[in-house]
């Protein structure tokens, strides 16, 4: 006899054959099913482990008759794992499946349905669609529940013919419904024809969002989280619609589950596009806040996909949690997935007023044990000095200590910052250099290295044994990785233009020249090499003037995203997007991409930097629309490439413009590439935003995918002055 | 949108149940349970694993997904997601099946997953439809379609004989009252008590890092009311607090009618059955407004909006020097009033720290009575009175632990370690938790408790009680 709790012994391969005539003998004299029950229950364990049960296939579905519900649902259970690869025998089923969709019981009926709906075979589709139209006016919420989701399926096993047979607009229908759960699954389920590259476009009214917001209060959490979702697929026309409806969701904030709160500040995020009233902007601003931090109370898990997201949210909107850095400081025990993102936010929310309290913090971290960690607070410290200028000082005073501890890796990153510290400051903090020279000997990795030889190239002028010193580094020159290399060359051709009387400086140039012509594997190596040679030939003042040429001042502020990039990607807010900083389409296939829909309520800001989606639509296909109820909005035509972009506001050539120039390469950083010859790390393309029509993210990686892409920058010209009103 | 499944793999990364990914290829499992494994053998830490990890398609025909996991107890509950979904539903929803889970089995184990593997995969079924939507997931509702082992067993250990038949026929005649025909997702109608009970236990958490020089850099009190209502019929409930300025940042049960409290600060809700938790908030001390920027000093700009007195001090000084270290730590309690309870103090000594000499004492004050607890005899623990250190060489931490802390005394440990390194790299604090009983940091208090019935009257009993406990980060 089989009891639950118990059941661990059934956890053994059985053979087919042996339940065969099991389940052979338990048809004769099986009091109350026990027998049948019990063998049902090892096969259930079997597939379970992965044994193929599919042979039994004939004998189980002989056990359907048995009016007992816990028999019902194993071998529901065994149709739907094997169903569908049994094309030939399932019509045995078909009349259990007709005679259950009509049973008294309404979980019998939704079982049957569901089931069906899991075997994508014709002959079970199309006793489905029958049943289905019935189930989906069920006088059971649990039936219309469950048969809502079902058309989801048909959908998917053939959408044209699901359209034809009239299930969307019943679906449609349902988003009507009295129950909630049942309004909820109805827009589950659209939700899930609409993000399908082939399928209808699912879009909201006025009418119907209202409706769907009544529903909200009696939802569970997952349907609310439906609904809520689905507010992005309404464009407001109206900015008081856009107003009205954020006032409404804005409770929901203070819901218990966090997946509902991180749906809400999307909706809410979205909305505000279409606002203009900055009063309520500012308020809703505050209001995210606090639900964002209270999801820091949650499990390790919850907290990173909230850290993720803040940092998006927090680029967009500043004022959201401006004031609560603290929040962010890491614990030594969390888990390094989470201090890397709150290191990242603590770096972006820093500002002059609390600068301080942050240095103190990121300098506690630089005396952690994880290394990866602290080579990033460290770096850190370097980018607040870049960053905040009023806690410069103090930051180079920080780093100053940290090269006292004479740890390694903490000199090494300290050199790198600093390095960027001196072209961010010029003549600001060169009286730290002797410190630096004296732990020259304990850099070993390529980048530190390059980084000081930049640094005593730069100031040979002012080093006084500059000479010596890279002399001494030069003796490894052959056996250096090509950044290093490159740094020597430069830096040696910078103290040749410096000290062009002195002898050493003369060897030494003549040496490292040689050498990168006609030792040098590396192609852009020799061809420095060579052109450096023939400057100094030809001309030594302009080489001078070329190779120390005034560098632009850097900043770390230009890392900031392209605002309608940044402005896309909230509409991912909570979703795999948003952990990963990357528009979904480009890494998942088949994702809908989304994007900001044009319309009269949207703020000129936003409209601004709008990015027109490029839905990838299948070449035939017409797409189809479906009106909604109410009065047909123009905002139900069907969405085409074109008709999302901005029907040209008067200042469209502007935008033109705009997003033109600065989709081309910065001309400044063209400069830099041209006359600054001497930036080792110029050796990529300085560039990384090329244009790219096809994709408009391509450039979202670099901008912002990794914590180095908070790489201090040539200063860009603030071409988008008025963009910085970030509230709208 | 859409949660393609859940897999719960044992202690050894190996598959115990899954459940159906039918609308996925039988391989799509399996590639993420090995991204899974793989990520857990690469890691140092297995804390250190990300918690969604994306998983790249082995073929050019299939989708890359990504895999949110979390581990309780020896399991680990894995669920791919593909498409953009929301990871934090994917966790949300996991959170939700382990809660269900516990309530179904009791403990959550490999071998109680085991035990119940049919209960567990009917409950697969019902929670998450194939296409990836969350079903029922209220327990009152659940109760209906899958029924509990406890209740099962119960059964049959009374009568002896096989009841499910009964039970399962009683689904077919009794749909009168069938399963969703409430109106409220959280309650099913029906409900019957002989005593009629509502029990709200006011829990609150203190967290904290604490400077080297005792200041606290960030401190913030979260707070959870957990309710336990054993009400028969629909009560409607309406709880006030004479003091609910200090509650903010309120998370509330989907029970709870939002308007109603945001207008009047009143929670009234009908409440699920059995045990939910009503609200989660952090407390305030300083309700007003923060001042405006512009009179924001430095220090007001970042004083956290809780100031709580900290609940001890802790003195500590280490000296580091080549090959290991010895410490000196005091802890003494700042309450004059309440005892501190399983107090536990761990210090990371960093990689490759052993050979461990501590002592453990107690210090003066406090006088020799214990506040809470009382049972504990003192006198045979002699000066330590049950105060201990242990030390675990895998993580390199060593613990101190003592049971109760009375009001004003003073504990102190002192000894030395020594590392393999060169330079011991020990982490630069000490964390400390504690809990107290009969205790919150808010002073919350309630108002009134008005249980409403329109068709049964009764006078149910309620309960109200408050404890803490608290983490602490004294870095030194």
């Amino acid at each position: 006899m089989s009891q639950p709790g118990q059941d661990a012994k059934f956890f053994q391969r059985g053979k087919i054959e042996e339940f065969r005539a099991e389940l052979h003998a338990a048809e004769a004299k099986d009091k109350k099913f026990v027998k049948r029950k019990t063998v049902l229950k090892k096969i259930v364990a079997n597939i379970t482990m992965g044994t193929d049960m599919s042979p039994l296939f004939p004998d189980v579905v002989q056990c359907l008759g048995t009016p007992l519900l816990e028999i019902k649902k194993m071998v529901y259970l065994f149709l739907v794992s094997y169903g569908r690869s049994k094309p030939d025998q399932i019509h045995l089923v078909i009349p259990n499946f007709l005679q259950d969709c009509n049973d008294r019981n309404p979980l019998i009926r939704a079982l049957a349905i569901r089931t069906m709906s899991y075997i994508p075979i014709p002959v079970v589709t199309e006793a489905l669609s029958d049943n289905l139209r019935h189930a989906l006016k069920d006088r059971d919420p649990y039936v219309r529940k469950t048969a809502a989701i079902c058309v989801a399926k048909l959908y998917s096993a053939d959408p044209r013919k699901a359209e034809r047979g009239g299930f969307v607009e019943l679906l449609r229908d349902l988003m009507l419904d009295s129950n909630a759960t049942v309004v909820a699954n109805a827009v589950a389920a659209l939700s899930e024809i609409g993000d399908r590259q082939d399928g209808v476009i699912f879009k909201l009214n006025l009418a119907t969002a209202n409706k769907l917001l009544a529903a909200i209060p009696e939802s569970s959490e997952w349907g609310q989280i439906y609904i809520l979702d689905s507010l992005l697929r309404y464009v407001p026309e109206r900015h008081a619609d856009a107003e009205m409806m954020a006032e409404r969701i804005i409770v929901q904030l203070q819901h218990g589950n966090s997946a509902v709160i991180l749906t809400t500040i999307k909706a809410l995020l979205y909305l505000m596009n279409y606002m203009e009233n900055r009063q309520l902007i500012d308020y809703i601003c505050k209001k995210m806040g606090p639900p964002l931090v209270t999801l820091l109370s949650s499990g390790p898990e919850v907290q990173y996909v909230a850290l993720r997201n803040i940092l998006l949210i927090i680029q967009r909107r500043p004022t959201v949690l401006k004031n609560d850095v603290r929040v962010f400081f890491c614990k030594y025990n969390d888990p390094i997935y989470i201090k890397l993102a709150k290191l990242e936010i603590m770096y972006r929310l820093a500002r002059a007023e609390n600068a301080k309290e942050v240095l103190a913090e990121l300098q506690e971290y630089a005396s952690e044990v994880d290394l990866d960690f602290v080579r990033k607070a460290v770096r850190s410290i370097g980018r607040l000095a870049i960053k905040v200028e009023a806690a410069a000082d103090d930051c180079i005073q920080a780093l100053l200590d940290l090269i006292e501890t004479k740890v390694t890796y903490v000199v090494q990153e300290a050199v790198i910052v600093i390095k960027d510290i001196f072209r961010r400051y010029p003549g600001k903090y060169e009286g730290i250099i002797p410190n630096l020279c004296e732990n020259i000997d304990a850099l070993d990795e390529p980048e530190a290295k390059s980084s000081m030889i930049w640094i005593l190239g730069q100031y040979a002028n002012i080093i006084d044994n500059a000479d010596e010193l890279l002399d001494d580094l030069c003796y490894t020159f052959l056996e250096e990785s090509t950044e290093v290399q490159l740094a020597l060359l430069t830096a040696t051709v910078k103290l040749f233009v410096y000290k062009s009387r002195a002898d050493k400086a003369k060897e030494l140039v003549h040496k490292v020249l040689k050498w990168a012509t006609e030792e040098a594997d590396n192609p852009d190596l020799r061809d420095r090499g060579f052109m450096y040679w023939r400057m100094l030939a030809i001309n030594p003042t302009v080489a001078g003037e070329i190779v120390l040429s005034e560098k632009p001042p850097i900043t770390t502020d230009s890392d900031r995203m392209d605002r309608g990039a940044l402005d896309q990607l909230l509409l991912h807010t909570g979703t795999l997007g948003s952990v990963y900083h990357k528009n979904p389409e480009t890494f998942i296939r088949n994702a809908a991409g989304k994007a900001l829909k044009d319309s009269p309520a949207l703020n000129a800001h936003s409209r601004a930097v709008l990015i027109p989606l490029a839905r990838t639509q299948l070449p035939s296909m017409a797409p189809i629309v479906v009106t909604g109820p109410g009065p047909t909005e123009r905002s139900m035509e069907p969405q085409t490439q074109s008709s999302s972009v901005a029907p040209s506001p008067p200042s469209k050539t502007d935008n033109d413009t705009d997003l033109l120039t600065q989709s081309q390469p910065d001309p400044i950083s063209q400069n830099s590439s041209s006359n600054d010859q001497d930036e080792a790390e110029d050796d990529e393309p300085p560039h990384t935003r090329q244009t790219n029509n096809l994709d408009p993210y391509s450039n979202l990686d670099n901008a912002f995918g990794s914590y180095l892409a908070d790489e201090p920058r040539p200063m860009a010209s603030r071409r988008h002055a008025e963009e910085d009103d970030l509230l709208f | 949108m859409a949660l393609d499944g859940i897999i719960i793999l044992d202690n050894n990364g190996r598959p115990i149940i899954q459940s159906g990914f039918r609308s996925t290829t039988t391989a799509y499992p399996l590639l993420h349970i090995d991204a899974v494994n793989d990520a857990l053998q690469k890691a140092e830490r297995s804390a250190d694993v990300d918690p969604v990890i994306y998983v790249s398609s082995y073929n050019a025909a299939n989708v890359s997904s990504a895999c949110c996991h979390v581990r309780v107890g020896d399991l680990r509950f894995l669920c791919p997601v593909s498409g953009d979904v929301d990871p934090l539903l994917a966790f949300a929803f996991l959170q939700t099946f382990i809660d269900i889970l516990r309530e179904y089995l009791g403990t959550v184990s490999a071998a109680t997953v085991r035990d119940n593997f049919d209960i567990v995969y009917q409950l697969f079924e019902e929670t998450l439809d194939t296409g990836g939507h969350p079903l029922t997931t209220y327990s009152n509702a659940l109760r209906d379609i899958v029924i509990p082992p406890s209740l099962l067993n119960k059964l049959l250990s009374v009568t002896g004989t096989n009841f499910n038949s009964t039970i399962n026929s009683g689904f077919g005649a009794g749909a009168a009252i069938g399963p969703f025909s409430s109106p409220l997702p959280w309650r099913k109608t029906g409900v019957r008590y002989n005593n009629n009970e509502i029990y709200f236990d006011i829990v609150e958490h203190f967290k904290a890092i604490v400077n080297k020089n005792g200041a606290v850099v960030s401190s913030n009190v979260h707070g959870k009311i957990e309710a336990n209502a054993k009400l028969s019929g629909t009560p409607d409930c309406s709880l006030n607090f004479t003091n609910p300025q200090v509650l903010e940042d309120c998370a509330l049960h989907p029970c709870v009618r939002l308007l109603r409290w945001n207008r009047d600060k009143i929670l009234s809700f009908v409440p699920p059955d059995g045990r939910f938790t009503l609200m989660d908030y952090t407390y305030s001390s300083n309700p007003l407004p923060s001042p405006s920027p512009a009179q924001q000093s430095l220090s007001s700009v970042m004083s956290s909006r809780t100031n709580v007195a900290l609940p001890f001090t802790i003195k500590a000084i280490v000296e580091l020097e080549d090959s290991g270290g010895s410490f000196d730590v005091t802890l003494t309690s700042r309450y004059s009033t309440h005892a501190l309870e399983n107090v536990v103090a761990d210090m990371h000594l960093g990689q490759g720290a052993g050979g461990i000499r501590c002592s453990v004492s107690r210090g003066s004050g406090g006088g020799g009575f214990i506040n809470a607890g009382g049972s504990r005899n003192m006198d045979t623990f002699g000066a330590s009175s049950g105060a201990s250190w242990s030390f675990d060489a895998q993580r390199a931490v060593l613990r101190w632990e003592i049971p109760i802390v009375p009001p004003s005394s003073s504990w102190s440990m002192h000894g030395s370690f020594s590392t393999t390194n060169r330079i011991p790299r020990p982490s630069h604090a000490i964390r400390v938790h504690f809990d107290i009983s009969s205790h919150t940091y808010s002073a919350l208090k309630v108002g009134q408790l008005k249980v409403m019935n329109a068709k049964e009257n009764y006078k149910p009993f309620k309960g109200i009680r408050g404890r803490s406990s608290g983490e602490v980060e004294w870095r030194w």
